[in-house]
Order: C-alpha cells, then sequence, then structure tokens
C-alpha cells in the first residue's frame, strides 16, 4: 500500500496538473514525489515587479506530518527574493514552514503563502543576521529553528 | 543563560560547556563526544574530578608542586616586562618522556625563553602541533615559565580546588571553566546561533498517550454522514471502499473535526492540536486559550497564533494570495472577502462542508 505521503502528494501533484496553480505560480518540476519545483512571481503592484523565483520543495516519508523543507533556488543564476525573512541561502523564515505547519496545509497553499508574504513586503532587504546564518546554515533549513519574532511583514 | 537550562559537562575538556545538538549533543570547545547533562545534582559528574569538595586539603607533594608552577608562570609573565630573565634561572624541573623512539624533555622552570634568541637555537617557541609531532628529527622542547602556564591551563581549566588554593576564589565552580570560554569569533558564531536555532520555546507539545487513547474512535458504517466529508490530513473523503481496514477509523477532536485514524495519530505524537483550527487538546506553548477546553473552530480565541505568526498579511488588507492559502487551497469560500480572489472558481474538491476555518486566527487580518 502507498505511504500516506505519496498517496497526498500523487494527489496534490494530479490536481495541479488537473487545475492548474494560482496566478503567478508555475510547476516548473515534480520527476518524483521528493523534490519539486516552481517558480513564483508577485502579481500587481510590488517591490518584486518582473522577478521571478525558484522555489524548492523536498519532502520525505512524513509529509504531510511534517513541514515540507521549502526554500529559494540560488544556484545557476537564479537569487532569493532580497526579503527581511530570506536569507541570501535561500532559506525562508517562516512560521508555517516550522512551529505552525499544518497537515492541512498544502504545496500550493505554501507557495501562496510565500507569495503573498514578498507581496506585502516594504522594504527591500536582507534578515540582520544573514551573514552569521549563512555562515552556519544546515543544508536542510528544517533544521533550522527559527523564532518568528515579527509578525509586521 | 536561564538558571533553568540543564548543565552540560564535558568529560574531555572536563568543564561545564553547552553543547552543540549535531544533532547529538558535542561540547562546544573541544568538538568531543564525552559529554553529559547535568540534571540530578546528587549525581554531579564533577564529582568524579574532584571527590572531596568539601575538602580542600592536597597532598603536600602536589600542593607545593601547583605553588611552583603559579609562582613560575607568574614570574613568565612579570619577567616580560621588568625583570632581568637571568633571575628566574633558578628552579627548574625537567621531565623525559619516552614517546615510541623519541625522548622528549620538557623543563619547566629555568630561563626564560620567550622571545629570546638563544645560542642553541631554542629561542623560538615551538606551537603545540610542532611540538607533538612525532617525526621531528630534533624533538622541539618547551621550557621555561612558558610550560608552567601551559601545564596550569591545562590543571586549571577543570579544578575548583586549585582556583580556590591558589587564587583564594571559593566560588569555585562558579568561576567557570574553560568551557564555558571560546575563543574566536567563529566559535561564538557557532554558539550563538547553536542557541538561537535551539529554542524549545516554541515548539508544538505534543498529545499525551492518555489524551489520545481518550479521544473517541468511530468505525465508518453505511449511511453515516461522516461519510460525506473528507479527511483534512489525506485530503480524501471517508469511504467504506478502501484497502486498509484501518481507515475505516476515524477520530473526532473535541473540536468536532474528524480525521481517518492512521492519519491523525501521527500528528497527535508530534503536536498537541487540532490540524484544522489548532485547537489544544494539551497545553501548548503560549496559548492562552488552553485552558478553555471549549475553543471553537474558528473563534478568535487563537490570538497567541496571530501574534507569534510570521504569516504574511496577517495584519494587511488585501492579500489574494492569503486567501488563495486558505479557501483556493483548501477548496473552500463562505467569505465575503473572497471579492480578493482572484480565482474565478474557489471552491475546489475537497470543499469542507462545516464552514470551518484554518486556521482560526488568520481570518482576524482579513477584514
Amino acid at each position: 500500500m502507498a505511504s500516506i505521503s505519496s498517496r497526498r502528494l500523487a494527489k496534490e501533484l494530479t490536481e495541479i496538473k488537473l487545475e492548474g496553480c494560482p496566478v503567478g505560480i508555475k510547476l516548473v518540476k515534480a520527476d518524483d514525489l521528493e523534490t519539486w519545483w516552481f517558480t513564483i512571481e508577485v502579481m500587481g503592484d510590488s517591490l518584486y515587479q518582473g522577478e521571478a523565483f525558484t522555489l524548492q520543495f523536498r519532502f520525505d516519508s512524513s509529509y504531510p506530518i511534517s513541514a515540507p523543507a521549502v526554500q529559494f533556488v540560488v544556484t545557476d543564476g537564479r537569487q532569493a527574493p532580497i526579503h527581511p525573512h530570506v536569507y541570501s541561502n535561500g532559506h525562508i523564515c517562516a512560521s508555517i514552514l516550522g512551529n505552525e505547519w499544518s497537515p492541512v496545509l498544502s504545496v500550493v497553499a505554501v507557495c501562496v503563502t510565500l507569495q503573498s508574504m514578498l507581496g506585502s513586503c516594504k522594504k527591500k532587504e536582507r534578515p540582520v543576521d544573514n551573514d552569521r546564518y549563512v555562515r552556519h546554515a544546515p543544508e536542510n533549513p528544517k533544521k533550522t529553528r527559527f523564532h518568528y519574532d515579527d509578525d509586521t511583514v | 543563560m536561564s538558571s533553568r537550562e540543564p548543565r552540560w559537562y564535558c568529560h574531555e575538556c572536563s568543564a561545564d560547556m553547552m553543547p552543540i545538538m549535531a544533532p547529538h549533543p558535542i561540547c562546544s570547545s573541544c568538538h568531543g563526544d564525552f559529554v553529559e547533562k547535568m540534571e540530578n545534582p546528587a549525581d554531579d559528574p564533577r564529582e568524579f574530578a574532584h571527590p572531596d569538595h568539601g575538602d580542600l586539603d592536597l597532598p603536600p607533594a602536589l600542593g607545593a608542586l601547583l605553588m611552583a608552577f603559579q609562582g613560575m608562570s607568574e614570574r613568565g609573565n612579570s619577567s616580560r616586562s621588568r625583570r632581568r630573565p637571568d633571575n628566574d634561572a633558578g628552579s627548574r624541573i625537567t621531565f623525559s618522556i619516552l614517546n615510541d623512539d623519541h625522548h622528549r624533555t620538557i623543563s619547566i622552570g629555568g630561563p626564560n625563553t620567550l622571545g629570546r634568541s638563544n645560542p642553541e637555537g631554542e629561542g623560538r617557541v615551538p606551537t603545540m602541533s610542532e611540538y607533538l609531532r612525532r617525526d621531528a628529527p630534533t624533538p622541539p622542547t618547551i621550557a621555561g615559565p612558558l610550560m608552567a602556564q601551559y601545564i596550569m591551563a591545562l590543571l586549571g581549566h577543570d579544578d575548583p580546588i586549585l582556583t580556590r588554593r591558589l587564587s583564594g576564589d571559593f566560588q569555585g565552580a562558579e568561576a567557570g571553566g574553560m568551557g564555558d570560554y571560546v575563543f574566536s569569533q567563529e566559535a561564538l558564531d557557532r554558539i550563538i546561533t547553536h542557541i538561537m536555532e535551539n529554542s524549545n520555546a516554541n515548539r508544538p507539545v505534543p498529545a499525551s498517550d492518555e489524551v489520545i487513547n481518550n479521544l473517541p474512535r468511530d468505525v465508518l458504517l453505511e449511511g453515516s454522514d461522516i461519510l460525506e466529508k473528507d479527511c483534512a490530513i489525506c485530503k480524501e473523503q471517508f469511504s467504506l471502499q478502501t484497502d486498509d481496514p484501518d481507515e475505516l477509523m476515524v477520530v473526532t477532536l473535541p473540536c468536532k473535526h474528524i480525521f481517518h485514524e492512521p492519519c491523525i495519530m501521527p500528528w497527535l505524537k508530534s503536536s498537541g492540536t487540532c490540524p484544522v483550527c489548532r485547537h489544544a487538546l494539551v497545553p501548548q506553548p503560549g496559548d492562552p486559550s488552553t485552558s478553555n477546553g471549549n475553543a471553537r473552530p474558528g473563534s478568535s480565541s487563537n490570538r497567541h497564533s496571530h501574534s507569534r505568526s510570521r504569516s504574511p498579511g496577517s495584519n494587511s488588507s488585501s492579500q489574494p494570495g492569503l486567501l488563495h492559502a486558505f479557501f483556493g487551497g483548501f477548496g473552500r469560500t463562505n467569505d465575503s472577502s473572497s471579492r480578493h480572489n482572484p480565482d474565478p472558481d474557489p471552491p475546489r474538491s475537497s470543499a469542507d462542508r462545516n464552514g470551518r476555518r484554518f486556521p482560526g486566527s488568520w481570518e482576524e487580518g482579513l477584514d
């Protein structure tokens, strides 16, 4: 029997392919049920007009009980958006990817939440501790426990 | 550091320290893994090193030796500034260590060799790694007050007795050992990062076995109105047609949300909350509503997650994306503010017919 994880991912993928993603979000690749790539663009007026970012999801067998590992892709000329919650290595400090993850959330829901996180940004800047974090960051952002101390952005 | 934080002890440094969890605890100063959490004051690993905590008497010879080291190291320091080095030529102790094929000579005391050139070419003080190299043709030697300082560092870093005896500091262990200090920016960064990343403050608390076992369970039966609903975890409709007999068993949480038993169990073991409305089955960190056992889904009683949330848009007026996250993604809309929703056809297959909202707090930001 397929695991809960692969059944749930297969179902999400089918829905994405059938119904498409919300505006500004495109599936780039999902060759397996382990790593998916999306591009996201912020629609309408925003500091990121005309920019597109690549978002990587990595799943393990505990999905959706535990959150996917989500980060911006920063290789091959791709850049992480300059945002107070996005580190230059692509790691994202967002509570829904950590303590506030819920299995009710989905890949598309995460994309849309991050899209809207960018959309509401008032000032393009890196997190204050970017350099220090990036120097010692684990490869997998899920190994980092961020403090979610700021709900204004 | 909070005093409630457990103290750790590194047996390799013989010192208190903050471990780095990587993921198993290792010493932040030597990176060794022979570390111990000091939980029980009656079983303090420091006692092994100093079984007679209350009794500061040292064997007379050892005491004298330590005093001699201390004296030499102090003399070494001061001689650099004002004394004539030759004044130190007095006491000298020499050890010979037979190490494989090499003899190694360690001289303690004697003339201060630090920073002075010397006819035999021994003026340069070897580094520790040079000193420890086995294949050196002429093994370097360390002599003079520097050696005394090495030994003081080795002995002194773990030793409240020494500290007390030699410096009159009777606070002993409170004064801290080597493991309490860092010697480079990198090490400091590592510790700060470690502290930041390992705060337990807001981590979800799992439901206890007792709480889990007492949850009402039902077997799906023909005609049950549960069959019209979806399990929010696997996003499948409840069904009698299933390969897995466990999926005929459903669990209803106190907030009335229903899940397949095999879907909800692993979640409750990592977080004792309802995935849909975040109703807390067991007290959660920073949750003022926990004591209210009747938090309704969608009620505003989960304010804590609003204030803690870094979720975007929680205070902004127009967040089409957010609506997608809650409604598009979960396939429901019963909110007038769906005017923001650019998706022409928001209701999807897995519509929630209970009009519940997810998560309870986030809706506050939508209007």
